[in-house]
């Protein structure tokens, strides 16, 4: 696999930086802001965005997690069962200004799941969406309020989004690959 | 038929010597006419090339179940000869516990007349019952039986529970000269168990049947044959205690004989497995050592006959619970090879031991001649082929029924030939 | 994780595969807390309970689990009458193949009856009881319910008290509790002790050589007091006394901190007196908990038509 190297370390700080301004800046009506990272990657997107935004004029920020895997629209096709890493929203959402976070949006389906997972959680009273990279090739009418970088791949190849918590290092790749994942 | 045979270059085994003995053997008219080295073939005769095959007297099974009368779904007479010629058996004796019972001489007559008209009629024997319907308590018509021509007397498939119905049945039984067969358990022992009881009954959760149901009803059924003289024979025995204690008998002098089946040599009870019903039967498989005890008391000439205990059921019944499954496997067809398969093939058996304690001595058991090939002996042998395989698929067994463990498996060696009475009943 | 077709013994799984049951569990019983405590998991999907024996306990607790996994529960009638021999059951195992079930969940008075399903539908079998032989879910959610207070689990000990000789609880859970790490007792009177055990399972005859071996959690099973057919012990009174857990008894276990456990339901005045049921450290209720979660997590494990089904 041939790995082409979209944005450093550098410039995936600077990417966050940008989401961060964008979100303070469209919410500055909201007292408080929820942001919600879609297991897996986007989870160190939503911390990295609430330390960003803690330092700046911005509303108050909470973060939780959520895991999709339940509300996948191919779990049952899968050929193994993923380990479950389970939700995690220590407050009430009822109410609340939601910004769901995740790395990379593409097709659009785990959004689709996020929202659904989110509205058993509770009834907020708006959602948005902040990723690192908008991957064109949506399959859902789903889009992105706060997008860091746009892209356009062909079919075999694939964007990763590395983060040193949970990879060990920060980049954002492009690679080639034979299958063409949902994401 | 008239013709005359060439079996071409075999080799002979005997009770003799486990020394194999290569020579060609020429049959004509029934008979072995010569046994020698080289024989030449004149246009006449058809010659069979058993060149690398054993050739070895035919087989005689004491305890088979050919299920007629009236259970004739799982297996009859007629099928159940085709099955022991299919596994290079001859002869054999059915056990009484049909519907109704063969425990008069009526039925025993229809039975005879019924074996008549297979292949190897003359050769089928059958038992009666000890007590009427074999329920114990009162005996049957053992003279009318045995002049109707049963050989042996037992209620196999169930003990007789009351030790005094067992003497008084045994007292009668040796003034008509009948050996009597028991099936050894004591029943509230063996209670609803359906395997042996030990480790895996442990884990399976099922009920066990334990060693001592058969090890305790051995010891009573011994004195009491010693106390009345008989001639007792212990159908399959599977416990190493068992063994001693038919031994000490022995060694007493008391007339006792005892049977081994194939399945308890080489299946146990940690065969079980996935609760697969093809390994239950009464007497259970028992453990690794017992397997081993068992092998021993084969080689050292503890044993006097091998028997399998041919007990076919129908797939329908076979395929419930462990528990309500009943109880029995076939042998006919599987015994050779798999003894072959398991224990000559590595050394373990001779043929000699198989030819005596498959042959010989079941026929001496119930006072009939062995059929060893030897020049001017009757022809009644097998041709057996060691490097063929014999793969137990419902269309290579004859049997109605499939209960065996070795459905579908494949073992070493195969029956090629049945020669009966010059006859020859199977050519593969 | 691959998933299996059925779950019928705790014997056939491996250490990854229990691991991950019982991970997994966990973000289940997590979902207790929302309002929506929904996944739409097996949305379309349809779990049949086929109980030949009574339970209302362990059907409601699977019912629950497949409910909250967004699947459609059904349960087969099965009159006790008609079934008295096994051909009933796969009878029933083609009627239920025609009906295109996903989840069979079977309990049966005679060991090995799952299996015997299992082999013969597509469908997933999950064995919530057989016979004397193995109770694979209970198991997990003991073990689940032991982790919960002892998160390393290597090393303590459990002492299991009772007819251990009919009991597929004992059997399932003492073997995942022993793979496990922990070490295990039996307390039985000797008509109720296997011949025949595992020889990493300690033995004991009475409550005091029992409590000297210093158990963590002591797990008490249910007196089959409807199969005395044959008698095992005299009466229950001499049961109690001897074997149940008095008063006396639990005194002991309050003043040294020990875990009580009961895959119930109890016998009161036979396993336990009424004092024994408001235990502080009974972990009773925690169990029937754990349950729901524990067999959701086999639910979502578990797929219909997938291979290995069977150890």
């Amino acid at each position: 696999m041939k790995n082409r190297l979209l944005l450093d370390k550098p410039a995936m700080a600077s990417a966050v930086r940008r989401l961060a301004d964008e979100i303070c800046a469209k919410n500055k009506d909201a007292g408080q802001l929820a942001l919600i990272g879609i297991h897996k990657r986007g989870v160190p997107l939503a911390w990295r965005l609430a330390a960003e935004m803690k330092s700046r004029p911005c509303a108050e920020v909470l973060v939780g997690t959520i895991d999709i895997t339940q509300y996948r629209d191919d779990l049952s096709m899968m050929k193994m069962v993923p380990k479950l890493e389970g939700s995690d929203i220590p407050f009430s959402i009822d109410d609340a200004v939601v910004v769901l976070c995740d790395e990379v949006i593409f097709t659009g389906r785990s959004v689709r799941a996020a929202l659904d997972e989110l509205l058993d959680h509770g009834r907020p009273r708006r959602v948005q969406l902040a990723v690192l990279v908008d991957r064109a090739g949506r399959e859902f009418p789903v889009q992105p309020d706060f997008a860091a970088h746009r892209i356009t791949l062909s079919d075999d190849e694939r964007v990763s989004v590395l983060f040193e918590e949970v990879d060990g290092e920060d980049a954002v790749l492009v690679q080639k690959s034979e299958e063409k994942k949902a994401e | 038929m008239n013709m005359k045979r060439l079996y071409r270059g075999g080799d002979i085994a005997s009770e003799d010597s486990p020394k194999l003995k290569r020579a060609d053997v020429l049959v004509e008219g029934g008979k072995i006419i010569r046994v020698a080295a080289g024989i030449k073939a004149d246009a006449q005769t058809e010659v069979v090339d058993c060149t690398g095959r054993v050739l070895l007297p035919s087989l005689f099974d004491i305890h088979v179940h050919a299920r007629e009368p009236g259970q004739e779904e799982k297996e009859n007479i007629a099928t159940c000869a085709e099955a022991a010629i299919n596994g290079g058996v001859t002869g054999f004796v059915m056990m009484p516990n049909t519907a109704p019972a063969i425990d008069n001489a009526g039925v025993v007559r229809s039975v005879i007349a019924s074996a008549g008209r297979t292949r190897i009629g003359p050769s089928i024997y059958t038992t009666g019952a000890i007590t009427k319907g074999r329920k114990g308590e009162e005996l049957a018509g053992i003279a009318g039986m045995k002049a109707a021509g049963a050989v042996m007397l037992t209620d196999d498939g169930f003990p007789v529970d009351n030790p005094q119905v067992l003497r008084r049945a045994m007292e009668y039984a040796r003034d008509y000269d009948l050996p009597l067969a028991s099936h050894c358990e004591v029943k509230e022992l063996s209670g609803k168990g359906s395997m042996h009881e030990g480790s895996v009954s442990y884990s399976l959760g099922l009920q066990g049947i334990p060693a001592i149901s058969e090890e305790i009803c051995i010891a009573r059924d011994i004195r009491i044959a010693e106390y009345t003289r008989v001639h007792l024979h212990i159908q399959h025995v599977t416990t190493a205690r068992g063994m001693e204690t038919i031994r000490r008998a022995k060694e007493r002098g008391i007339r006792v004989t005892c049977e081994v089946a194939p399945h308890h040599l080489i299946f146990s009870h940690e065969d079980i497995g996935n609760y697969d019903s093809h390994y239950k039967m009464n007497p259970p498989l028992r453990t690794k050592e017992d397997n081993e005890a068992l092998l021993q008391g084969l080689i050292d000439g503890f044993f006097d006959v091998i028997a399998t205990d041919h007990a076919p059921h129908t797939e329908f019944e076979k395929n419930q619970s462990f528990a309500d499954a009943p109880f029995g496997i076939t042998g006919l067809e599987t015994a050779l090879p798999s003894l072959y398969d398991r224990f000559i093939s590595k050394g373990r058996l001779g043929w000699n031991l198989i030819v005596k304690r498959y042959s010989a001595e079941p026929r001496r058991i119930l006072k009939l001649d062995p059929v060893p090939v030897i020049e001017g002996g009757i022809a009644e042998f097998i041709v057996f082929n060691p490097k063929a395989a014999s793969t137990f698929t419902r269309a290579f067994m004859k049997s109605k029924s499939i209960n065996t463990p070795f459905l579908d498996k494949e073992v070493k060696g195969l029956v090629e030939r049945v020669i009966y009475r010059g006859d020859e009943l199977l050519a593969r | 994780m691959t998933p299996r077709k059925d779950l019928l013994d705790i014997q056939s799984l491996t250490d990854a595969e229990i691991e991950f049951v019982l991970a997994n569990a966990v973000p289940f019983k997590d979902l207790f807390r929302r309002s929506v405590k929904k996944v739409p998991t097996l949305k379309g999907r349809t779990m049949l309970t086929l109980f030949y024996e009574p339970s209302t306990r362990t059907r409601s607790s699977f019912e629950v689990a497949a409910s909250r996994l967004s699947a459609d529960i059904t349960h087969f009638d099965v009159e006790s009458s008609s079934v008295v021999k096994g051909e009933s059951v796969l009878d029933t195992v083609e009627t239920l193949e025609a009906m295109k079930v996903d989840y069979i969940v079977v309990r049966h008075k005679q060991s090995g009856i799952p299996n015997l399903i299992a082999k013969n539908t597509a469908a997933s079998v999950i064995n919530a009881g057989d016979g004397w032989h193995a109770h694979p879910t209970q198991a997990l959610l003991d073990a689940f319910t032991l982790r919960e207070v002892f998160p390393d689990l290597k090393g303590r000990r459990v002492v299991i008290a009772g007819d251990i000789q009919h009991s597929r609880v004992a059997r399932s859970t003492s073997l995942l509790l022993r793979r496990l790490g922990m070490k295990i007792a039996y307390l039985a009177p000797g008509s109720l002790m296997p011949r025949e055990l595992p020889k990493n399972i300690t033995q004991f005859s009475n409550w005091e050589d029992a409590l000297k071996w210093k158990p963590d959690a002591v797990y008490l099973l249910r007196v089959q007091m409807e199969r005395q057919a044959e008698q095992f012990f005299p009466s229950i009174g001499e049961y109690h006394s001897n074997y149940g857990l008095t008063d006396e008894r639990l005194k002991i276990l309050r003043e040294r901190g020990v875990y009580l456990m009961h895959p119930g339901p109890v016998n009161r005045g036979v396993e336990l007196t009424d004092a024994g049921m408001d235990y502080e450290r009974s972990l009773i209720n925690a169990q029937v908990e754990n349950g729901i979660a524990v067999r959701m997590s086999v639910l979502y494990w578990l797929r219909p038509g997938a291979q290995g089904g069977v150890s």
